[in-house]
């Protein structure tokens, strides 16, 4: 580190205490750029969501098209739509975890470190049609994998009931791209564990699966979290690769939503934008569960 | 310890290995599929047509620029507002992090049509030029980045003890911009730059947007146009674009690569 | 003397009446007005949207109006459906830059809604007494492009027993090998599909509910893969069977020149056909350039162009009378012999609603 003045002497009782920090106006200061570029490119071009939600189609102040959002079959979009998105959090984030502890902890060469990091770059993105038909040629009735299984080991997926353009195929194909996104958010967290921790607690006779379960993952839940609830978003927002693999057969919400603003038939923009805010509150709602999550695994950590 | 070491070994690469299945498998059922253009006979021609399109060499290049202004936009405005809410603004810390995952659910249709019509009457005017257009565009794709890169660099700040290390600089007289650039970001190294590759990677691939704002000038458009009618030219182009991705952030990596391994001050290792 | 003078005087005033007879003829009987030409280049641009380069040949129509004319093209999203056009002009009122789209190609029951919501502004083509009456918006707002044909698009090296009607589609010999190419909630191509499946299996123009049946029936059989089909999915034989715009399978069967082979088969009992229309947005920042795409589209030359990329261009009987269709380009278009119907506006927007409203129910999967 560089300072501009030579270093001063410090002496015990110099240095600044931890201490309750009250915000004055120029900590707010600080925020202001993030603000206003939200303010002017989230917030305003959503806005048009917001108040065509509310709007029929002779542009009147109606709440139709919220109560069209209490009809059956949107509930059940979703449902459905939550369930595949905890399922590919819950299961990305797994896979995810446990390739990000290979190449941290787990101390596998750097060179696969890298690589893996950067393949995880590009991976979390390859998502919708180009996905949806590597999935296709991969675990479709034609796909390789499924002649491999058919001539190497007799085994017929399609005839013992499996589907790829199911609700578990499309839990299959989305966790491709959900757990290089685990690894990338991850890594950093897993990098924070120091090793004299684990030594220590090596020290008092723990084994590795006590300083794990007592140690590691209470640091480390607070992060975990938090990229859980990122791979939530990410699937539940999901359009492109539900439409391509499913044709619109899944009942998910984003497809509901697309069929009313976007395509050839239907056009209701005001019910489109109204499912729309319905998913924000249930993202909301999702948050809010997890700031408790959180705020739990927290106090262990607060000093 | 030994014993230990080599069971983490074996368990490690077990689980690199599934993982690395779990991305071949699929990609190479596509490679597969883009080597059959020609009946019967295993061939690049497929390959060839793409790299033969000038249209593709155009729209990548626009793409990869239109990435880098994003990656750099997303991360200067992003970092030290996480920092600062981390070390000053606590109680901000809910609605920001609601914020960050606002792209996820307003669909991108509403965001690029909202932003139309924010941004191209009075007084912004964006849309009336080429430069102000990919201002807006560069602007559209920070959103679209920002769960991922606030996430990361969330993460990366959690990782690290914030406090101590401001105040540790702080009580050595350094200014608030040595600290955020000497300080904070050195330890922020792993989180920033796979924040660089996520925010790349949504930018090369982004259609939507893309589609509305430029049209077919940019990566996304382009390989839509080819995926409509040449099947064996979008599943070479689905690859070729992997690649050609994943070498870029490659070229990030080895950048910053003198820096990643020396330890830097609170991380571990 | 007088009589030399009155002469000359005289010729030149015939001569001089002559040259403005012959002035006048030019701008007011050709096809593209050489002032129109001119206010079009002036603009020197045209932002068009949704047009993908393999439908109806749209990209030989670009390249050569952006050609002839010398006027840049801006193609904004290929992939557009028709309300994302209606959007898009929507969002773009008050933008004169190039995300402002000057024309627009939508589905034909989006007429009416077109002119409601103020979204075009009325245009005559020179052509225009040649395009037929139900085809076309009476004031000029909107109107009829090109029509296609639905077909069984079939990968024939995969299938060699091809079907040839509907019916066929229950056959257990094609289990898990049939596939529509759209959601019926957001494609025209698969709304149709379901339409015409009703024509022909027991319902009719204004009774859409046989079709919805039908597809159950397929679907019950095993037939049905629940995928969106496109050209890569029958090539690789994953959905070897498909309904589509015979224009669109015919563009697929040249593409893939054999690798796979496909054939196109119309439904023996039956089809159905599908009109899209033009129109001119009424903030259009280029009107010039847009009326000029306009002449350009519905002269003998825009319209053999289409015909060249396997669509029925919708003067096609006029030109055929005439003989201005180019040869070669009929001779390549497969000729059907049985009934094709052509429902009205009402009739699609009726059964828009009932196949939007029954399908998932009908067909959908079923989601533990």
């Amino acid at each position: 580190m560089s300072s501009k003045t030579d270093t001063k002497i410090v002496k015990l009782g110099d240095a600044p205490k931890a201490r309750p920090h009250h915000s004055g106006w120029r900590d707010w200061l600080g925020v202001v750029p993030f603000f206003l570029f939200v303010a002017l490119f989230v917030a305003l071009p959503s806005l048009t969501l917001l108040v065509r939600a509310f709007l029929d189609e002779e542009n009147h102040l109606t709440l139709a098209n919220l109560a069209g959002l209490l009809k059956s079959d949107i509930l059940n979009a979703y449902w459905v739509t939550i369930k595949i998105s905890l399922a590919t959090a819950l299961g990305g984030g797994l896979l995810g975890f446990l390739m990000a502890y290979a190449i941290t902890v787990g101390k596998l060469p750097g060179g696969v470190r890298s690589s893996l990091l950067t393949f995880s770059g590009v991976a979390s993105n390859f998502a919708g049609v180009p996905l949806a038909f590597a999935f296709i040629a991969t675990l479709g009735r034609t796909g390789l994998v499924t002649i491999l299984l058919k001539t190497l080991f007799n085994l017929d997926l399609y005839k013992a009931g499996f589907s790829l353009y199911s609700f578990w195929g499309l839990t299959l194909t989305y966790i491709f791209f959900q757990f290089p996104l685990m690894i990338l958010v991850i890594t950093p967290a897993l990098d924070g564990l120091r090793k004299e921790w684990s030594e220590a607690a090596a020290n008092l006779g723990a084994s590795s699966a006590t300083y794990w379960r007592k140690v590691a993952l209470p640091i480390l839940m607070p992060s975990i979290l938090g990229s859980m609830i990122l791979l939530f978003g990410n699937s539940f927002g999901a359009y492109a690769t539900a439409y391509s693999l499913t044709g619109g057969f899944i009942n998910l919400i984003t497809i509901v939503i697309g069929s009313q603003i976007k395509g050839d038939i239907l056009y209701n923009p005001g019910l489109g934008y109204a499912l729309a805010v319905g998913m924000v509150i249930v993202m909301a709602v999702m948050m809010a569960i997890y700031y408790s999550l959180r705020r739990r695994s927290e106090r262990w950590l607060r000093q | 310890m030994a014993e230990t070491m080599k069971k983490r070994s074996f368990w490690s690469w077990l689980w690199i290995i599934l993982g690395v299945l779990y991305f071949i498998l699929p990609l190479y059922s596509t490679f597969d599929f883009s080597l059959r253009a020609k009946k019967g006979v295993l061939s690049l021609v497929s390959y060839t047509n793409v790299f033969k399109d000038p249209s593709f060499w155009k729209t990548i290049e626009f793409s990869l620029i239109i990435g880098i202004f994003t990656i750099i936009v997303s991360i200067i405005l992003v970092a030290p507002t996480a920092y600062w809410i981390r070390l000053r603004l606590p109680q901000l810390r809910g609605m920001v992090e609601f914020i960050s995952m606002l792209p996820f659910v307003v669909p991108a249709i509403v965001l690029v049509f909202g932003a139309i019509r924010a941004f191209s009457g009075a007084p912004f005017y964006l849309t009336n030029t080429f430069f102000g257009t990919y201002v807006l565009l560069v602007a559209m794709y920070v959103v679209l980045a920002l769960p991922f890169v606030y996430r990361a660099i969330d993460t990366g700040l959690a990782a690290i003890d914030v406090r101590a290390l401001t105040e540790a600089a702080q009580s050595l007289g350094a200014s608030w911009s040595t600290i955020l650039f000497k300080v904070i970001f050195p330890n922020l190294r792993v989180a920033i730059i796979n924040s660089a590759f996520l925010t790349l990677a949504t930018v090369i691939g982004e259609y939507t947007i893309a589609s509305f704002l430029v049209g077919i000038k940019a990566f996304g458009p382009y390989m839509s146009l080819i995926g409509q009618n040449r099947t064996y030219e979008s599943s070479s182009l689905a690859i070729i674009s992997f690649l050609m991705t994943w070498g870029f952030m490659g070229l990030i990596q080895i950048f910053n690569r003198g820096k990643v391994d020396s330890s830097s001050l609170a991380g571990a290792r | 003397m007088h009589t030399k003078k009155m002469f000359f005087v005289l010729s030149i005033v015939v001569i001089m009446s002559m040259l403005l007879a012959a002035c006048g003829k030019t701008s007011t009987g050709s096809a593209a007005d050489s002032d129109l030409v001119k206010a079009a280049k002036a603009e020197g641009s045209l932002t068009v949207i949704a047009l993908p380069h393999d439908w109806c040949n749209y990209g030989e129509a670009i390249s050569a109006f952006s050609a002839k004319y010398g006027i840049t093209v801006n193609e904004l999203n290929p992939d557009a459906g028709s309300a994302d056009e209606i959007e898009a002009i929507k969002a773009n009122k008050d933008n004169k830059g190039p995300q402002a789209p000057d024309v627009i190609d939508v589905g034909y029951g989006f007429g009416p809604q077109l002119i409601e919501e103020g979204l075009v502004q009325p245009y005559k083509v020179s052509t225009w007494d040649s395009i037929p009456d139900e085809s076309k918006d009476p004031d000029g707002y909107w109107y009829g492009d090109y029509y296609g044909v639905l077909a069984f698009e079939v990968n024939s090296d995969v299938v060699t027993n091809v079907p040839q009607d509907w019916s066929d589609l229950l056959k257990p010999e094609y289990a898990g090998q049939f596939a529509l190419s759209g959601d019926p909630r957001a494609s025209a191509q698969a709304q149709m599909s379901v339409y015409a499946a009703a024509l022909y299996n027991g319902g009719s123009l204004d009774d859409v509910q046989a079709g919805l049946d039908f597809f159950k029936q397929v679907n019950d059989a095993g037939n049905f893969v629940p995928v969106i089909a496109k050209q890569a999915t029958v090539a690789k034989g994953e959905t070897p069977i498909i309904l589509r715009w015979d224009y669109s399978a015919l563009a697929d069967k040249d593409t893939l020149a054999g690798n796979p082979n496909i054939a196109v088969v119309y439904p023996k009992s039956g089809t159905i056909a599908g009109i899209y229309i033009q129109a001119i947005s009424a903030y259009a920042p280029h009107p010039n350039a847009a009326k000029l795409w306009m002449e350009f589209l519905y002269s003998d030359e825009g319209q053999n162009i289409w015909l060249k990329g396997y669509c029925h261009p919708i003067r096609y009987n006029d030109m055929k009378e005439k003989g201005t269709l180019d040869a070669e380009a009929v001779a390549k278009l497969p000729t059907f012999d049985g009934p094709v119907a052509f429902p009205s506006i009402d009739q699609i927007n009726a059964a828009k609603a009932l196949i939007a409203d029954q399908w998932m129910s009908v067909v959908g999967a079923d989601v533990k």
